[in-house]
Order: structure tokens, then sequence, then C-alpha cells
């Protein structure tokens, strides 16, 4: 495989829920090591492309590939190997509650047997302190608050050492210090284990902070791609509108 | 005091850590002594290397030893610093077990305290369901309709035919004893009376709380688990009005109907037994069996099936606010609640009997 090769490439994606379209012809490419944020207003496809980029959903027409390889050519069983390359964090931590914070972590270690079971405490433990949870270890999910569950379900993410990491609303529902300590990790974390960021959020702060590309989504179509800067210079009166927090016509009027 | 050096390769990864750990510098290391890891050759380190590190300063800290680290830098240097919680403390160790005079007292504690809250719980109900309505404190009567559609007239085709397959079980059983005396006739008599005093309250029970209180416990404990209850309260709402109260009437009412249907299902199950097999005429079989049958016996039956609905609706809704530890909590609870109501049924039956033992007769 060329090292230029994208990790992911999403081409001309539609998707429907029934009868109604969701994703109108979305095209991007993610380079490896990259932070690739997806956003847009509420309700314009994000979260619907990051389910089709994990394979949880497949597409009315268009392609993923990942790796080069396409995902709706692959079997079952190729496809839940595929996904062993892929970490999800999900916006509300997505844990078992069943399980301790440390065995959830462990999970998919146990699960994918790619490691020594001798080294999987141990790995745990580095996952936690990577995202500063090492005393949670022992406590049940249901004992965490809102940012200690999103930073324990991006510890399960990390568990594997999976090359991309899906991230979805890393900073909704997080105070400021904590959002912005996020962020920097997730800066970190690329840095230094080259990890990829696929993050979905709707935060401004937080897109300037981490972004290296973004795409922007409303009603189901790319909007713009590209970086921030460039994003900010558009003259796309939507995407511009975004960036300047400024509401639309008829919610002023609604609210006056 | 000996100090332990341990180089680390310039490359630290899942086979490098292995080996290093795998060496036999660690085994040498005895407690009080201090180990020193040497990180100046490492000039990069992957997380598989760092989680070996771990488990090497967890294995020096388990034989009484203390670690400490020198010479990293660049790539290295940071992500030292980010595991260094992870290789410093111990994981915080897991609750000791309590001994058996600490397991008794919590025991006795928890079911002294399970008992208030239930007691607490059945004194609002029944305000709520029997009295403040005819203050003028309002009550649900849709939810309550719902509530007898639901509960009842869904349960009515499982009463019949468990409550049928019942009496021809028993009509069967006590054939067989009772035909080497040439009275099989009496069969008529016995099924009557046991469907009227125990079985048909007994059996709807049964089939009620695994339909009703187990719903009634899911339903509840996934509305705490999702926040619903802290809604309600949190408009001012009552939780014992609005959700238990309902329930708890439409129950008292479905209930003894179910009752009822069940005793004419199991009189019908040894009728057909005593008809097709034993070959009475069902003239006779009927007359026998409307002889034998008592106002005195019935009432005892519907009567017990008014606690059993109570304890039902009580024990299913106590236990769906209990629930701790979301989706499996649920779960838990749902168990727990239809142990407790089958149990409950059978403590509140031999109690009837024992009282109409000593009164009736």
């Amino acid at each position: 495989m060329p090292a230029h090769e994208p990790i992911i490439r999403v081409e001309n994606l539609d998707t429907h829920y029934g009868d109604k379209q969701i994703l109108d012809d979305v095209s991007c490419e993610i380079a490896r090591g990259e932070i690739f944020v997806v956003l847009g207003g509420s309700g314009c496809g994000k979260t619907t492309l990051l389910k089709h980029m994990t394979g949880l959903l497949s597409p009315t027409s268009g392609g993923i590939y990942i790796n080069g390889q396409n995902i709706a050519d692959l079997s079952e069983d190729e496809l839940a190997r595929m996904k062993q390359g892929i970490g999800i964090a999900f916006q509300s931590g997505g844990l078992f509650n069943s399980m301790t914070v440390g065995e959830n972590v462990a999970l998919p270690l146990r699960e994918y047997r790619l490691v020594d079971s001798q080294l999987i405490p141990a790995i745990v433990r580095m996952k936690l302190s990577l995202v500063g949870l090492v005393d949670a270890e022992n406590l049940l999910p249901d004992a965490l608050s809102g940012g200690m569950r999103k930073r324990a379900g991006l510890a399960r993410a990390l568990a594997a050492d999976p090359p991309v990491v899906f991230f979805d609303e890393p900073s909704a529902g997080l105070d400021p210090i904590m959002a912005s300590g996020l962020d920097e990790l997730i800066l970190e974390l690329r840095r230094l284990l080259g990890v990829t960021f696929v993050i979905v959020t709707h935060e401004l702060d937080s897109i300037r902070a981490v972004a290296d590309r973004i795409l922007m989504l409303d009603k189901g179509r790319v909007l713009f791609q590209g970086s921030v800067a460039e994003a900010e210079s558009s003259g796309i009166d939507r995407v511009q509108q975004f960036f300047e927090r400024r509401p639309d016509t008829h919610i002023a009027q609604r609210n006056l | 005091m000996t100090l332990h050096r341990i180089e680390c390769p310039p490359e630290l990864n899942l086979e490098t850590g292995r080996d290093i750990f795998n060496d036999d510098s660690i085994d040498a290391v005895r407690s009080g002594d201090e180990c020193l890891i040497d990180l100046s050759q490492t000039s990069k380190m992957d997380p598989h290397g760092g989680a070996w590190l771990i488990r090497m300063a967890q294995a020096v800290r388990n034989k009484k030893a203390s670690v400490r680290w020198e010479g990293e830098s660049g790539q290295v240097a940071e992500l030292m610093t980010l595991i260094e919680p992870g290789l410093l403390d111990e994981p915080p160790p897991p609750a000791r077990e309590p001994g058996y005079v600490e397991q008794v007292g919590g025991i006795t504690i928890d079911v002294i305290r399970e008992g208030r809250e239930m007691f607490a719980l059945l004194v609002d109900a029944i305000y709520w369901t029997l009295l403040a309505p005819f203050e003028g404190r309002g009550f649900r009567w849709s939810h309550f309709i719902d509530e007898v559609h639901d509960m009842g007239a869904k349960a009515v085709r499982i009463t019949f035919l468990m409550n049928f397959l019942l009496g021809l079980t028993i009509a069967m059983l006590s054939a067989a004893q009772l035909r080497t005396f040439g009275l099989s006739i009496f069969v008529a008599q016995l099924i009557v009376i046991g469907f009227a005093r125990e079985l048909a309250a007994i059996m709807t029970a049964v089939v009620v709380s695994a339909r009703t209180g187990a719903a009634i416990t899911a339903e509840m404990a996934t509305m705490v688990v999702q926040e619903e209850i802290d809604a309600l309260r949190g408009m001012g709402l009552n939780v014992t009005q609005f959700l238990i109260a309902p329930k708890l009437l439409a129950l008292l009412v479905v209930l003894p109907c179910l009752t009822a249907i069940g005793m004419v299902a199991g009189i019908l199950g040894g009728l057909c037994w005593g008809v097709f097999v034993l070959g009475f005429r069902p003239q006779i079989w009927l007359n026998e069996t409307l002889a034998a049958a008592q106002w005195n016996d019935i009432g005892q039956g519907l009567l017990k099936s008014l606690f059993f609905a109570l304890a039902i609706v009580l024990i299913g809704s106590h236990n769906g606010l209990r629930v701790k530890g979301g989706s499996r909590g649920v779960g838990r609870m749902t168990t727990r609640a239809v142990v407790m109501d089958i149990f409950m049924i059978i403590v509140v039956d031999m109690l009837f009997a024992t009282f109409f033992y000593f009164t009736v007769g």
C-alpha cells in the first residue's frame, strides 16, 4: 500500500433513512496522522457519516475505503478484523455498566487476543493514565461523572492501539477546563503515537484547537472542506455564520 | 540495599519490552532494593513498550522495592510524563471482604431498612389509591383503564389455560387414588373446594406476578435509569400517585376477576377429565360440583387475591425504584421482584390458611 494512500476515503456517499435522504454525494479523504473534524448544525448527518465510516451502517450508494479497501466488499469476518483497527469513543462513553472501568478497557484486548494476557493489566493502567483515570480502575461506570465516562470511553477506544480513533462529540457537556484538557490530550496522542482522529463536534473552540482539516455538512451535503483558516475566509455565508455564531433569522424572530 | 540498573534498548516495543522484562535482573531484586530504569539509550517507545515498563514497575513494587527512571528525552520523555501515574501508584486495592459478624449486621440493617421502605410505600400507595381520590386530589383514570386492559384483559387466555391444565392434572391424580374406593365422583367436590380456596388464587397470582410484576419492575427501573422518575419529582408530581396508584387499583380490580376465571377454568378442566375419561354424565358431575361450591370457600380465594394484588404491585414498584447500576441493575431487580412475589404469595397464603383453620375450619 503506498504511503500517500489516505487511511479513509469516502466516495460519493448517498444514504437514506426510509425515504428521507440523510447524506447526499459526500466525498472526503482522511490522511494518516491527521485530525479531521466533521462539523455542522444539529441533524446535518454528522453522526450518520461517522457510522458509515465505522461500518455500523451501509450506504445506499457510494463507497467507503479504509486502507484502500472498500468495506462493502468485505466479508463479515474481514469487517470484524477491520474494526479491530479502529477505535470508537462514544458521546456518553458507551461503557458496559456491569464491568469496572478497568475491565471495560481490557475487554477489546482480551477479545482480540493480540497481546500476552499477562501484559493486559499493565496496558489497561497505561491507557487509563493517558486519560488521567488511573484511580478509577476498579470503579463501576455509574460512579463516574460525565467527563470521566467520556475519557474512560476514549481509553477503551485506544486499548488495542488502533491507527484511527473516531470520537463523537468529545467536548459536548464538559466544563471548559476539562474540554480543553481533552483537546490537549487528542493533540498529544496524535503527536506521540501517530493516531489519526476523526472527530464529530460543533464546539468552535475545540475545532480551532485541534482540527487540521474540517468537513462541514449542511442538510446532508458537503458545504466546505479544508483548514479552519480557509473556512473562516471562505466567503461561504453558511460557513461564516457557523464560525461567527450568528443565529438564523427565524430563530431570532421567534426569540423576540 | 542494592541498586539495580535496567538498561532499555534504543527502541522500546512489544518484543524488546518483553526481553527486558524476562531478563534475570528483575528476579535479582530483593525487598528494599532500588530499581533504576535507564532510558538514555531509548529514542522511541510505543504503547506496548510503555505497558511493559508499567508491568516491570509493578513486579518490582510487589517485591517491596522502589522504582525510578532517568535519562529519558524527546518523545520518550513526553510519553513517560503521560503514563507516570500508572507507573507510580498501585491500583487501589479492591474493597475488603466483610467478616461474619459484619455480614450478619449488614444484612439485618438492610432487611430492617427495606422493611421500613416497603411499609412507607404501602401506606403511601393505600392513601393515594383508596383515600386521595375521595379528597379530590386526583387519580389518573385513563391510565387505570389502560392498566386494566394490559394486566387483565390480555391475561385472560393464559390464566384460563394454566388453571384448566392444573384442573385436569389434579383430577387425574386424585381420581387414581379415589378409584380404589369407588369414590371417583368425589373428584368433582375436591376440584371445586381446591380451586375455590387455594389453587385458582395461587396459580393466577403466579401467572400475574410473572407477567405484570416483572413488567412493573422493569418499567420503573428503566424510568429511574433514564431519569424519568427524577423528572416527575422535579415537576412536583408524586410518583406514587402518578405511577403506582393506577396500577394498584387496576390489579385490585383485575386479580379477583382473573381468579374467578381461574376457578371456572379449573373446574372445567376437572369436568373434562370426569366426563371424557372417568365416564360420568355431565349433569351428575355438575350437580356434584354445585353441591360442593360454597360462598365461604369462594370468598376465601377472592379475598386472598386482593392481598396478592397488593403484594405484586408493591414489590414490583419497590424493587423498580431501588435499582442501581444501569442495564444490569434492571435485570437484577426484575429477577428479585419475581422471586419476592412468589415467596410473598406463598407466605400470604399460609397466613390465610392458618387464620381460616382456627376460625372457619
